[in-house]
This record gives structure tokens, sequence and C-alpha cells, in this order.
């Protein structure tokens, strides 16, 4: 049997052959080995093609494992069935605030805080609930009420912060959820449910999901793709790692493409000096005469992947360029998104090439800002961080409006939790904290699918518990699904003997309020 | 009782145990005719032992149709060899005993659940009626086996087998429903024999959008003309509005006090829980659907509902389905190849038709490849034509897209000058020409479309003009 290709230590790593076995033995191993496969691969394609052809559109078709691995990737989400109905939006972008920004500083209005100022927050609304370390301690939970003033703004009159001053603009456009509820208390479990709704990493995230079911738009381009925003030292930023954005289970072609929020967002995209395209092509197709060889003898479907990724790459070299390519965009861009969109990696920035990328046919566009997560000195991080995504979010919102995307494309703004009402370390006058709250939180969608100018749910007059209408992280991920197409207890992958879906084995629902 | 077995010569002389016999005939069949009336099917439910006793109905119920059906076997392998008939006589006394034994039951079944309606007043009649032929039977088989009589016992029998499967079709649409027996036939049988109508006047409404069909799939089982558990029927709107024998189950504008959405919501252990019997619950999407709905006035009329305005009931999406193109497959995939502009499918419907998508060749994209597409003209909903090389040329080859919805020309050198060949895409709701050279007086041909709710004409020399005068609506969204 021959080394497996791919394999990093060739020279002194041993296969069973060469371990002392007698030759004899080996040949009959080989031969079973040989006979094994064949008859086990044979068996499940003809099994499988006569189920699929038995039962037609019931799932069964869904994955012809074996069977396909051979083929080009498939980048048509035809083969499964997808999209189930016809969907509201093609496309998404997803801005995520990474930390948990304070729902009762931006969108929760509570008025009546002000006059319980400093005062305890009554244990009746904690429970029995367990807080973080960083606040289990504390003798006192006082209340810090939000240092802005709230104003009602457009025709629904939602309320909103003087801090979100542009986003106030949009509220007819909006789909406000304050009821939106997580499981976990601490970052990185929350951002993994958030994502892949499931806190342990490992399974594939809504990107990945919405990339293997749907498929691509456009070949030149990647399906999903990540940006990330430059951080800011002044906020206090949490980690934010590639497992967010892995395919899991899924094939790796359906991982998330991160671009970097410097000037070059791909790194050694240009050919070298002396290396033009036809070089290039010739290059690649030896290189990918070599993986079929690998593939054909191996048979491992990461080959696969790894075929349509060289490949994508070398379209991205012709493709990347002219994405972020902003000389041509007009003097209204500008005026819309404000002077930051000219920094590559501002939140601005990303938000352009997240509506140019919609018009280009991305799938799914994720934006992270970090820096949310304020513990201390709400008063003087906050409006840095409202500065930095205030406008952004308006511009792109706007900007996707009055060029006709807006109609089939899903805006979502959301955290991985929200923060507590009541102060972490000292409350004065002038300043306070908040500690991470899983129990409410406010997002919001806006565009395909989802109903325009409504406020969801009600919090408690502490914004620490949900009085009606929760939408748990499930849900939520379940109503983006429906937007693009999918019913999401149908959207299944079956891995370790389970109908994996990114709804996770706890049962969630599609949240009828929030569809247009 | 003299068995089948016996020799015929020993019956003949015994004339008074014959009249003794029909006399036993004559008074089983008047104690099974007037036992409905003994026991009354009010709709109320009675005592657990009943009720125990009566769930073992369905259970029992197959044990005389398979000893009925055997009877049938023996007496026709009787003919040939005579052993097998000797049998049969003791097997159509079997079948009567458990027979008996199964109507009791049923009995207790209707009566201890308190079951009504037309399905079940006919289960119950069709089993007394062939508990009596079965009885008529076993009376005059004894002068059929002596050969005296070789009509009349065939032709009962064949009487019993025919009450036996009209009275087991009643049973089978009791537990399963009506449509049993053609919910899962092909299409075209379907055609042939088509499934009964709901209220057909609320046409379009909410109610039989989107809660009929709900209470249809979890309910109407029970809550039927077939059934109709604790007097109550959800099948139609004036009986779901009136309610059960504990009164209305909806009260309008009032979810909370609905006897019908408590029941859905109570915990799926408790005795009151329904869909009872294990019956599939309803989910959260339909329980706050029906909550929505009464909460809105439970209207039969109301064409939307707050929040619940579906996909169907939106005008912007309430289009007429297009053909079917799965037979044309192979040719759309040779075009994709040779072309490079690719036919993506709206949904695995097929009736969402198809889209046109350019992302991948727009530069040189020209009206002389969009006319390779007419072909599948009437298939095609949407077409992505942003930033390629088409001109109002193409407008020749759009109008035969007769069931166009969404037209995307973002950044073409499309001046609109003849909007009017458009005018036959009647289904025409959005149309995007940002960044494309429309003026405003190409935008007045525009006007006469019905369908055109969302037109985008971000960056065009026709913005401008617009914004002075607000002839055109942007986009009502």
């Amino acid at each position: 049997m021959k080394q497996h290709p791919l394999c990093t230590d060739c020279e002194n790593s041993f296969t069973p052959l060469g371990l002392p076995i007698p030759a004899a033995a080996k040949h009959q191993w080989a031969a079973i080995e040989t006979r094994r496969r064949f008859l086990g691969r044979s068996g499940k394609v003809l099994g499988w093609a006569a189920l699929a052809a038995l039962f037609g559109d019931m799932g069964v078709s869904t994955r012809l494992e074996g069977a396909d691995v051979t083929s080009a990737p498939a980048h048509s989400g035809n083969s499964l069935g997808l999209p189930h109905f016809a969907p509201r939006a093609k496309r998404a972008i997803y801005l995520f605030m990474s930390g948990g920004p304070p729902q009762m500083d931006l969108f929760d209005y509570k008025p009546n805080l002000a006059a319980q100022f400093n005062k305890d927050m009554p244990d009746s609304i904690r429970g029995n609930q367990q807080l973080t370390g960083m606040t289990a301690g504390q003798a006192h939970f006082p209340i810090a009420p939000s240092h802005w003033p709230f104003a009602q703004h457009g025709q629904t009159a939602s309320w909103v912060s003087t801090l979100l001053p542009y986003t106030a603009r949009m509220v007819d456009d909006l789909t406000l959820i304050k009821t939106m509820n997580t499981d976990a208390i601490n970052h990185e479990p929350a951002i993994m449910l958030m994502n892949t709704g499931n806190m342990n990493a490992g399974k594939p995230c809504l990107g990945a999901w919405l990339a293997y079911g749907l498929g691509s738009m456009n070949d030149n381009l990647p399906t999903f793709i990540v940006l990330q925003t430059k951080t800011n030292p002044k906020e206090n930023n949490q980690p934010v790692s590639s497992r967010l954005w892995s395919s899991g289970f899924l094939s790796s072609e359906y991982a998330g493409v991160g671009l970097r929020s410097g000037t070059d967002p791909v790194l050694y995209l240009a050919d070298p000096a002396g290396v033009d395209r036809a070089v290039r092509r010739n290059m690649l197709d030896t290189v990918e005469a070599i993986n079929r060889q690998t593939l054909a003898e191996v048979g491992d479907p990461e080959t696969n992947a790894r075929i349509g990724q060289y490949e994508m790459a070398f379209r991205m070299q012709a493709s990347v360029p002219e994405l972020v390519d902003l000389s041509k965009e007009p003097q209204s861009t500008w005026d819309l998104y404000g002077p930051d969109a000219r920094q590559p990696g501002t939140f601005a920035y990303n938000c352009l090439l997240a509506r140019r990328m919609a018009e280009r046919g991305v799938r799914f566009t994720q934006i992270y800002k970090r820096g949310w997560d304020v513990h201390g000195d709400v008063v003087g991080v906050l409006p840095v961080l409202c500065g930095e995504t205030d406008r952004a979010a308006y511009a792109l919102v706007t900007d996707l409006k009055r060029r006709g995307l807006l109609d089939d494309t899903l805006v979502i703004w959301a955290g991985e939790f929200g923060r507590t009402v009541y102060s972490q370390g000292g409350l004065s006058q002038e300043n306070y904290g908040r500690d991470h709250h899983p129990r409410c939180f406010t997002a919001w969608m806006t565009g395909g699918g989802v109903r325009p100018g409504i406020t969801f749910g009600e919090t408690d007059d502490y914004s620490y518990n949900v009085v009606k209408d929760p939408v748990h992280v499930r849900d939520f991920n379940a109503t983006i699904l429906h937007c693009l197409g999918i019913d999401h207890s149908r959207f299944t992958y079956k891995f370790q003997g389970l109908d994996q879906k990114l709804t996770s084995p706890v049962p969630a629902h599609v949240v009828q309020g929030l569809l247009a | 009782m003299i068995s089948g077995q016996s020799p015929p010569a020993e019956r003949n002389p015994a004339i008074g145990t014959a009249r003794s016999r029909w006399l036993w005939i004559a008074l089983s069949s008047v104690l099974l005719l007037i036992l409905p009336f003994a026991i009354p099917l009010n709709g109320e439910s009675h005592a657990e032992l009943i009720r125990f006793l009566g769930h073992f109905h369905p259970l029992l119920v197959h044990l005389p149709i398979g000893l009925l059906l055997l009877l049938a076997i023996l007496e026709f392998a009787g003919t040939s060899r005579i052993s097998f008939r000797e049998t049969a006589g003791f097997v159509l006394y079997l079948t009567l005993a458990t027979g008996a034994i199964t109507l009791f039951f049923g009995l207790f079944l209707a009566y201890g659940d308190g079951v009504t309606g037309r399905t079940v007043t006919r289960h119950m009649w069709g089993g007394i009626a062939l508990l009596i032929a079965l009885v008529l039977c076993a009376g005059v088989r004894p002068a059929w086996i002596s050969g005296q009589q070789t009509r009349v016992y065939p032709a009962l029998l064949s009487v019993s087998l025919l009450i036996l499967a009209w009275t087991a079709h009643q049973g089978g649409s009791l537990t399963y429903g009506s449509d049993y027996l053609t919910r899962y036939m092909p299409g075209p049988l379907k055609r042939i024999f088509p499934s009964s109508a709901s209220d057909a006047r609320y046409t379009g409404s909410f109610y039989l959008q989107s809660i009929h069909p709900v209470l249809d799939a979890k309910c109407v089982a029970c809550h039927g003309a077939q059934k109709e558990k604790a007097g109550l029927r959800l099948d139609f709107y004036d009986l779901l509005i009136k309610g059960g024998k504990d009164g209305p189950v909806i009260v309008p504008k009032n979810p909370d006090r609905s006897l019908l959405l408590a029941r859905v919501t109570l915990s799926p252990t408790d005795r009151h829980f329904m869909p009872a019997e294990g019956r599939t619950p309803l989910t959260a999407d339909e329980i706050a659907t029906i909550r929505a709905w009464i909460l809105s006035g439970a209207s039969p009329t109301e064409k939307s509902v707050p929040g619940f305005s579906r996909l169907a009931e939106n005008t912007d999406f309430n289009f007429p389905p297009v053909g079917d193109y799965s037979n044309l497959l192979n040719e759309i995939q040779a075009l994709q190849n040779s072309d490079g502009a690719k036919l993506v499918a709206v949904s695995s419907k097929a009736s969402d038709g198809l889209i046109l998508r350019t992302v991948d060749v727009a530069s040189k994209f020209d009206d002389a490849q969009l006319a390779h597409f007419e072909p599948f003209a009437p298939f095609i909903v949407e077409v992505e034509l942003g930033r390629t090389a088409v001109t109002d040329a193409s407008f020749d080859t759009l109008a035969k897209f007769t069931n166009l919805r969404a037209l995307h020309l973002e950044e073409t050198a499309v001046t609109g000058r003849s909007f009017a060949k458009l005018s036959s895409l009647s289904h025409l709701n959005y149309l995007n020409l940002s960044g494309s050279k429309v003026t405003s007086d190409a935008l007045a041909l525009l006007k006469a479309m019905p369908n055109l709710h969302h037109i985008y004409l971000f960056n065009t020399p026709a913005e401008s003009a617009l914004q002075a005068s607000k002839d055109i609506p942007r986009s009502t969204q």
C-alpha cells in the first residue's frame, strides 16, 4: 500500500505493511482491504442510487457519500433540494457585535430606572441565576440607569438612545428584537452558540450551513466571506477566532474566507514578478492533476475541497482587486458612509465592502466588530463604539435600500449576549460598568423576509428577564434560515449518527411574528 | 346447538330443536337491534372501566374479521375436501362469539369516550348488521350441510362479507381519517377522485389558508364529520365557533379564554392535553398563528392578521405558479455550459420558476446571449442583468418572459426609450435601474404597469428629475 501523498512525515512513519508481519499475511490483508473497499463502496453507491431513485425528494439523496467524491466540487445547492421554498432573501449580511452590547443603553428603554439609581436590584429579579465570577462576589447589585437619554423616532415611534443618531433614522425599516436570549454567560460559549448553534467548537457556523445548502451565486468570489474590523485599543477586545466561521463537519470548502483588515485583503494575491497568468494557470493545472491522482487513490473528499480552493484562489486573483477597488465609488457613497470608510479595516470600510459583495453575489458576509465588552467605563467607551458602528450600519442599510438590494438581502445586527442593569464595580454619577447578561438582549434585522418597523418582545422593568415573546438564539437562527428559504428542521447533515442541524437537537421555532 | 360435524341424517327429525334455534335467532337479533337504544351515544364520556374495556375494541376487532375470512375460505375449499367443511362449523361459532364481544367493546369505546358522529353511527350499525347476518348464517348452515337449502347459506355468507368490508371501511375512516385510502394516492388517480372541499366561500382568507389546514391536520380526525368527540367539530368555521358540549372553544379577541388554545398548550402529560392519544401535537408556530388569529377577532373572511401576512397573502409575492421545466433540464445544462450564464431554480418547487444569473460573465453578456434563453422564457421569473452589456434592444427578448417578476438592469447602458415593449409583463413587480442611463421621460412608459411597485433609480439621470416631482413610487416598502 502506498503512503498517503499528503503525509507530512513520509520518511519516518511506518505503515501496517512495514511491520514485521509474514509476507503472505500482508498480501492477504491487502487483497481483503481492496475487495472490502470495492464491495463496500459499490454496495453503498448502488444502494444509495436505488434509494434516491425510489424516494425521490424525500431527502435520502442529500449526499451520495463516496459516490460523488471524485466529481468536481458541487457549488449548487440543488442536489439537496434547497431552498425548500421560494426565499425572500438571496443573501445575508451579519454585523456581529462581539462582546455583548448593553441593550439598556442602546435600544431597551427603561425610563423608571432613573429613580432607582444605586438602589439594589431586587433579588426576585435575579432569582437563582448564577453570575459570572466577575460580579458573583459583589455585595450589592446597584442599578445603573443608562447615562444617555432616549427619544422616539420614525413613524413607529421606536425608542432609541441618543448614542445611535443614525440608527434612529432607520427604525422604520428595522425589526427590533428585545427578547433575544442565550444559554451561555461567557464570551466563547455564547459566541459559538450564536454562530454554530452549539456552545462547543466543532460545529459548522450559519455561513457554512448557508454555503453548503444554498451554494454560490458567483464563481469568482467565495460564498461566505468574513471581514474583521481593526481593533481599537481603547476598547475591551475579546478574541474572535476562525472557529466561528469554521465549516465543522461539513466539507472545508464551505468555511468562511476571512479577508484581512489591512490594505491587502488577501496576502500574496498578486503574482510575483516574472509569473504571469498563463504560468500560474499552467502550475495550477499540474497541481490539480496531482491532486486528482491522490483523490483517485485515497478517495478523501477533503482533496476535492483543496482542488476547489486552488481554483477559487486563482479566480480571486482577478476578482478581489476589483472588489476592493473603491476608486469608482461615487461621491454619494462617501457622503453616506463618512470619512472612516476610506480607511481599510474600519467598520465603515467593511460595511461598504459588504455592499459591494452583495452586488457581486456573495451569499453571506459576516463583519465582526470587537470591543463591546464594557465591564467598566461604559460612559467613556460606549460613545466610541457607537461612533464607529452607528453611521456605518445606517449607511449600509440605506445604501442597500436605495440600490434596490434590501429587497432580497437580509441584514442582521447582533452580539452574543446583553449586559446587566446593575453596575459591575463602583457606580458613580459619572460612570458605571456592566457584566455579561444572557437572559435578554437586543438584536435587529432588516431586509428580505422580515417585518419592518416593529419592536418584538418585552422585557421586565430592569431589562433583565423576558416578559413576553422570547426569541432564543436557536429560534433566531431558524428565522434567519426561513428568510433564506430553508426549513431549519429539514436542513440536516448526517454526522456522528445524528441528523445534525444548525438549530441543534433542542426544538427551535421560526418566530412568525418577525416575518413580513 | 348442533355443530356442523354431526352427520345430516341425525338432524332431520329434530324439528323441535330447529324451532327453538329460530327462537334464539329472533331473540338475539332483537336484542342486538335495541342495543344502541339501551346504550345511547350522547357525546358524554363515562366511567373509566368502560373506557378501559372499550379501548380493546381496535385490538379485538381484527380477530372476528380474520375468522370470517377464514370461514369463507374454508367453505370454499370444502367443496373439494370435506375435512375443511367440518372445521368451518367451528370457525363460524368462534366468529360469532368473538364478533359479539367485539361489538360490545366497540359500544363501550364509543359510549365511554363520548364519541358521536355520522361515521361512528354507521360503523355501529354495520357491526350490528354483521352480527345478525352471522347469527342467521349459523341458523341456516345445518340445512345447507344436510342439502335441504343449497343457496341461502352461501348468499348470507356473501352478504356478511360485504357488510364486513363496508363496516371495516367506516372503522378505518374513524381511526385514520376519511381520506386514509386516498391521501397518498398517485396524482393521476387523485384527479379522478377529487377530495372533499372545505368552507369554499372563505377562499383566500387567513382562516382558510393558515388556520383550517392546521385544524384539519391535527384535530379533525377526532373532531370532525367522522368522530365528534365532546360534540365538537373543527372542520367548518361555523362549527368551530359554535364549540362543543363544554361551550365555545374560541373567544374572539381573547386567546387566553379560548379553550382550544388552552388545551393545546397544556403540558403533554396532562390528561386534558390535545391532541389526545399521542397524536402529533401542534407546533409552536401553529399555536402562535392560531393565537394571533383569535387575537385579531377570529374572522373567517379577514385576509391577513397583524404579524402574520404570509407569502401567499403579500401582494408582492402573490404570483401564479409557472409551468414545470424539469423535462428541459438537459437543454438548460447545455446552454449554461456554452454561455456561462446560469439558470437557477428559485426553490425545490419547479412551479417557483427560474432565475437567470449572469454575474459570472457580466461584462461579456449581451443582447444576443440573452436571446439564447428565449426557449425558457415562460419559466424565468427573475433576470439579473446588472453590470452586463445589454442595451434597450434586450427588451425585445425580455417582453417574451411573460412570468417575469423581477428585473435587474443596474449599471447597464439601458436608457428606457423602449420601455413600452415591457408592457406585456403584467407580473413585473421589481425593476432595478440604479446606475443605468434611464431618463425621467422613459419612466412615464412604465406607469401603465399594474404590479410594478418597486422601481430603483439611484444614480440615474431620472433620479434628480424625480425628486422634484414624486410621480412614480420608488419603493413602497
